[in-house]
């Protein structure tokens, strides 16, 4: 009897997992050892080059000056956007905990920016930056201040480019740290209360440790995000001006797609994953921590 | 908390309040003048803050160019992936969190998902292109629904699973001693819980499938099947922005989600909460 | 409530993609040909020939897709090495040919030429035929048509020079000098505009200055040769102009050297194509009417030439619809398509048309452009040229935004071109 309870448990759990399972493997597995096994030749897609060369690839691209640049400025990328957007999703969540009247209006006003085609998005900061008629610089000059040159400046470009990334998904850490805040009973802050703990006690001693797992949840999805960076750099600076907006992901682009050296742009992926789940290692043990 | 939050419905919540909504609503703002802006006023050297001469033609020259032809497409693309995603992930989180398969398949899987979800999209799109060639699905927004699956659903799993995590199993244990089936415990006590989860992860795999260009341009070809991104980059050529069609076409392709993001979340936290307690 | 909620979820779930795939099973008819090539004024013209074309072949249908450069460029290269066969025209963006003709996609005109007992018309200008030819020689094989005929070009405002009594540039030292003096004089005007986006902007505004110099991206055998003093010479030239460039103009692409040009900012433009400067004497775009001579570029040690950019139109291997498509392609390049074409704004590729009356009076630089189109230079045939003209970006760009000397970043580039040929 206590068998077959298990068994149909078993069962139900293998049922309702395995339809997940069965399309993640179509859509993957054949693409990701295609990646694998394209990394270890000399690869040009165009002309059916294909010439076995160990890791002769690997060697190249590490030593690759320009795929340097590409990995140090994604991680600056990767970690300043992810860090500010959390933090502001976080102070942004605490804000708009409780009830205030329109804040379903608010609400949605303020996950707007998410929704907005990302090339829309690219378009309308290439004009709020421009150097020449943008609204940014006419502000600053007419207020007796010196232009800045948000995506010529190759000391600044890279933090225009995270500027409208935080601008961008902000609003998604919001979402998400928010759905946590509210799934926690308010029963907790109620007792806190009558502890007479104050805000910030209540907010670091109580509020954090609950919200933690949300907290990391976002670290990570967007630590994977912003490293992949593409589109915005593509849409904005294409790399310029020098290398200093060049990223993992454009790299990737333009050996795959555009000179269609599949061997080095695999090989490049396989470095990002490395330096990724370095990251994600992190983060997993966190997440899974109590069930290990 | 409720009287926290009493407390800061102070002046200065409210001015924290108005910075965040300006710094949000002015790059918003700014597309919708230059929607209404005549082209020669959007390449002036002086920014206007208001249309000198409002104009609806940006969107009628959208209108005309087949703007809702390409928005059913979209709708039909994006809210297909989403239900899949949503529907398969809520299933094998809930199955992830609180079953141990064998041989730790619940960490390979979800690292495995972490590193598709990793992998630049690029590198996959050539070994997928012939996967779906040979499978007849280029060319079909049924073959643009499965890959949105690659984006989507790691993303709805890990969403998911973190989000089914954090529900204390005290709940489902109380429902089966009660007698209720897996199936009851999972519909009638999981489900509700997970509702602002739910929400937050639909939402997003909303708009990730929304703005999908990568897969949509190397997967369609007939021009009555490109999708709505497809579309929008059309105004940006090489010689010149189309800034006021291009900022229109933004805006109208930007509303369906708002709609959907807004009634998803009235609808879920209202019918769920209420059912909860 | 939550059941039939759950219910209607998963039902949505099975429905939607059956619907999907009834929707999508459609189509087929008679011959149907697929058009691939870019959008804006580039798809208009195909727009124009199609319908041309269909009223005196009514059993015929051309779908005519119109895509951004990038897109359009990865789309056709993956459809062609899967030989699907999607595509039965395809543009083509000349660099590009060679690295189709030599991986074997593009269907040989010749051939299909002789099959309909016909020859190429010799009114098509030479030079932009070649670019179609594989090997790259008079004799090579056709594979594929000349349609729009692009050359780069100079721009300089005559009322300037006038002014600052300056006649028209001859060599590249001349437009130093001119820059310097009128930039001196004018205020809110720049002595020249250029494209500094790094990649193909920035290496195809300076090429022609860089041939000039004397200096070649590929030496004769096919080696990278820019380790040398001309190449030196070329890239210190061009850094000492951008002084007399706006401070943004790392930033400038066609967009903002058109805007500089036709608001009167600028006193030259030392590149531009011909399909930006329709619009230079329409006063409602331009604030410089009948001030703005087009010209062609400047010599140094060597005598100008001219950089071709010809877009041409090739027939894929794996197409199913090789005669329906050449007759259609035969029809774009004639002359009374390439008229209606050419009104529009975008260059010819027949010498005949470029006399054409009518369109002299509307394009007064037409016979500069055709004499520059009969001299012109097309960028160095190779099937790697994409990857040459990064780097080469890259660095001048590095050298443009003084990061790296010119002799430093010549030295680089050539080494990570040489990595890239072997």
């Amino acid at each position: 009897m206590e068998r077959r309870t298990d068994l149909r448990k078993n069962l139900f759990y293998y049922s309702i997992f395995i339809p997940a399972f069965a399309v993640i493997i179509f859509l993957t597995i054949y693409p990701v050892f295609s990646v694998l096994y394209m990394s270890f030749f000399k690869y040009k897609y165009l002309f059916d080059i294909k010439v076995f060369i160990g890791f002769k690839n690997f060697v190249r691209i590490i030593k690759d000056s320009l795929f340097q640049t590409s990995l140090f400025n994604t991680l600056i990328f990767s970690a300043v956007a992810t860090i500010a957007e959390v933090t502001l999703g976080l102070f942004l969540a605490l804000l708009f905990y409780g009830r205030f009247p329109g804040k379903r209006v608010f609400l949605i006003m303020a996950v707007f920016p998410m929704m907005i085609s990302t090339m829309v998005v690219c378009a309308v900061w290439r004009t709020l930056y421009h150097f020449d008629f943008g609204l940014l610089n006419y502000i600053l000059k007419t207020s007796g201040l010196k232009s800045v040159g948000w995506l010529i400046n190759p000391n600044i470009a890279l933090f225009s480019i995270i500027l409208v990334d935080i601008w961008q998904w902000t609003p998604f850490a919001f979402i998400i740290i928010q759905a946590g805040l509210n799934s926690i009973s308010k029963e907790i802050f109620e007792a806190a209360s009558i502890d007479g703990a104050g805000y910030f006690n209540t907010l670091i001693s109580i509020t954090l440790p609950i919200l933690s797992k949300q907290i990391l949840l976002v670290f990570l999805l967007r630590t994977i995000d912003t490293f992949r960076i593409f589109s915005k750099v593509y849409a904005l600076t294409q790399g310029g001006p020098g290398n200093s907006t060049e990223t993992v992901s454009y790299y990737i682009y333009r050996q795959g797609f555009t000179y269609f050296n599949l061997g080095r742009a695999t090989t490049a992926s396989i470095y990002v994953l490395l330096v990724i789940s370095v990251i994600s290692v992190f983060y997993i043990r966190n997440i899974m921590r109590e069930e290990a | 908390m409720a009287k926290i939050a009493m407390e800061r419905k102070s002046i200065i919540f409210w001015i924290l309040l108005f910075i965040v909504l300006l710094l949000v609503l002015f790059p918003i703002y700014w597309i919708v003048i230059t929607s209404l802006k005549i082209p020669l006023e959007n390449i002036s050297p002086i920014p206007t803050f208001f249309p000198k001469k409002p104009t609806l033609g940006n969107y009628m020259n959208v209108f005309e160019g087949g703007f809702f032809r390409y928005l059913s497409n979209s709708l039909i693309v994006a809210s297909s992936s989403t239900l899949i995603s949503l529907t398969l992930s809520f299933l094998a989180s809930y199955a992830l969190v609180r079953h141990r398969f064998p041989l730790k398949l619940n960490y390979i899987f979800l690292i495995w998902i972490l590193i598709v979800k990793i992998l630049p999209p690029i590198v996959l799109a050539i070994p997928l292109y012939t996967l779906f060639t040979s499978a007849r699905l280029i060319n079909r927004l049924l073959g643009l629904i499965i890959v949105y699956q690659v984006y989507t659903l790691p993303y709805c799993l890990w969403m998911q699973y973190g989000f089914i995590r954090t529900i204390p199993i005290e709940y489902e244990q109380a429902a089966e001693i009660d007698g209720a089936s897996k199936t009851q415990v999972l519909t009638r006590i999981v489900l509700p819980l997970s509702a602002s989860g739910l929400v937050a992860t639909a939402i997003f795999s909303i708009i990730v499938a929304w703005d999908e260009f990568l897969f949509a341009l190397l997967f369609i070809r007939d021009p009555s099947l490109l999708t709505l991104p497809l579309r929008i980059v059309n105004f940006i050529t090489e010689h010149e922005t189309l800034w006021g069609e291009l900022m229109g076409i933004g805006l109208l392709a930007t509303l369906p989600v708002l709609l959907f993001s807004g009634y998803v979340y009235k609808r879920l936290t209202l019918s769920f909460s209420m059912g909860l307690k | 409530m939550k059941k039939a909620f759950s219910l209607s979820l998963i039902l949505l779930f099975l429905i939607i993609p059956l619907f999907i795939c009834a929707v999508g099973q459609q189509e087929k008819g008679p011959v149907k040909l697929t058009f691939i090539g870019r959008d804006a004024v580039y798809g208009d013209a195909i727009d124009i020939a199609i319908s041309e074309y269909v009223k005196l072949n009514p059993q015929v249908s051309i779908e005519n897709l119109e895509l951004p450069y990038a897109s359009q460029y990865e789309k056709v290269v993956i459809d062609m090495k899967g030989a699907v066969g999607t595509y039965d025209l395809i543009l083509i963006d000349d660099p590009a040919a060679t690295q189709f003709q030599r991986a074997g996609w593009l269907a040989n005109l010749d051939e299909l030429l002789k099959k309909r007992g016909e020859k190429l018309d010799p009114d098509l200008i030479s030079t932009a035929v070649k670019l179609g030819r594989y090997p790259y020689a008079d004799d090579g094989t056709l594979y594929g048509l000349p349609h729009i005929g692009n050359v780069e070009l100079f721009v300089y405002r005559k009322d300037l020079f006038q002014k600052y009594g300056l006649s028209k540039p001859e060599k590249w030292d001349d437009v130093l000098a001119a820059a310097k003096k009128i930039q001196a004089g004018e205020k809110d005007v720049y002595g020249v505009v250029f494209r500094g986006v790094k990649g193909n902007p920035i290496t195809s505004t300076s090429l022609p200055l860089f041939w000039a110099f004397g200096a070649n991206v590929l030496d004769s055998k096919g080696r990278p040769a820019l380790d040398t003093p001309e190449a030196r010479n070329a890239w210190e030239f061009f850094l000492k102009l951008k002084d007399y460039a706006p401070e943004g103009v790392a930033a400038y692409n066609s967009a903002q050297v058109k805007d500089a040009l036709y608001s009167g900012r600028a006193a030259m433009a030392i590149e531009v194509w011909p399909g930006w400067v329709p619009g230079l004497n329409d006063p409602s775009k331009s604030a410089v009417v009948g001030k703005a001579e087009v010209t062609t570029h400047p010599g140094q040690v060597k005598k100008s030439s001219p950089m071709l950019g010809i877009w041409l139109i090739g027939i894929p291997e794996a197409s199913k619809n090789h005669e329906e498509a050449l007759d259609f392609l035969l029809f774009l390049t004639g002359k009374e398509t390439q008229i209606k074409i050419a009104e529009i704004g975008l260059p010819p590729t027949r010498e005949s048309v470029f006399m054409e009356p009518g369109l002299i009076k509307k394009f007064p630089w037409y016979p500069v452009q055709v004499a520059a189109m009969k001299n012109g230079v097309g960028r160095p045939r190779t099937t790697q040229w994409k990857e040459l003209e990064d780097i080469y970006g890259a660095y001048l760009q590095l050298v443009l935004i003084g990061k790296m000397t010119p002799a430093d970043a010549l030295k680089e580039a050539n080494s990570k071109m040489k990595e890239v040929l072997e």
